[in-house]
């Protein structure tokens, strides 16, 4: 399958089901998986998922600028992702980019191995 | 060993900035001819390509200014993932450019990295 396709696929999932409810991202975690968030280092998916379940808002919308993708080695994949966020409330969405780093699972799925997020303040 | 990236992921990223702000020819040593890098979009192979976009832009000059560096290894062999945001001032240009680039360094020898990966966005505003 087309890497980008792939790579566009799960930004798709990872950030409507984001939006949607975040508990679900529990299944795009594994316990090596590490998280860093805004620079503060999570590691595992139960610990990854009560830090997101428990950022200080119900509802958010991520709009997807752009999408770069690169094969890491070893079947992983680099996904490189830009866009705004908009929180329930507030005037001004804010801008954001993450990276994930990707790694197959035996049923032929991904999985999040590394996942970097930063807010980009102007 | 967490420190230990933290060392090194960072003290890769110090001197790939300022080979770039100061010798981007010198900048074919952190590629190879696996490397990717996507600039702004556009996809190139290997060091020869990767160092001649790199030696093209229209300036002599420029000067990076790192904001955030975040890392992680990428358990790749002993891999790292490095995130770095920050500005760029072009010569002449009255406003700094806002850019984020990731990096993967993957190991040669004992201690020492290439770029495997390298993927640059500016960040308008």
């Amino acid at each position: 399958m087309d890497p980008d396709a792939v790579a566009k696929a799960f930004v798709d999932h990872y950030y409507s089901t984001f939006d949607a409810n975040r508990a679900g991202l529990g299944n795009l975690y594994q316990e090596g998986s590490m998280l860093t968030f805004e620079g503060q280092k999570i590691q595992g998916s139960q610990s990854i998922v009560a830090k997101l379940t428990s950022l200080p808002f119900q509802q958010c919308k991520h709009n997807i600028t752009t999408v770069d993708c690169q094969p890491s080695g070893a079947g992983g994949m680099l996904v490189f992702v830009s866009g705004t966020l908009q929180l329930a409330g507030e005037q001004h969405a804010l801008k954001f980019s993450q990276m994930f780093h990707l790694m197959p699972t035996p049923q032929g799925s991904f999985y999040v191995l590394n996942d970097i997020f930063r807010l980009n303040y102007t | 060993m967490e420190e230990q990236i933290d060392l090194v992921g960072k003290a890769f990223t110090d001197h790939y900035y300022h080979l770039f702000d100061n010798d981007r020819q010198a900048l074919s040593s952190l590629y190879r001819p696996s490397s990717m890098l996507t600039f702004e979009g556009q996809k190139i192979l290997g060091v020869e390509d990767i160092t001649a976009k790199l030696t093209s832009f229209p300036f002599d000059q420029c000067q990076h200014v790192i904001s955030t560096i975040d890392l992680q290894p990428s358990t790749f062999a002993g891999g790292i993932v490095v995130f770095v945001s920050g500005s760029l001032q072009l010569p002449r240009e009255e406003h700094h450019l806002r850019f984020i680039q990731m990096f993967h360094l993957v190991p040669v020898l004992e201690g020492n990295f290439f770029v495997h990966n390298d993927i640059f966005r500016l960040n308008y505003e």
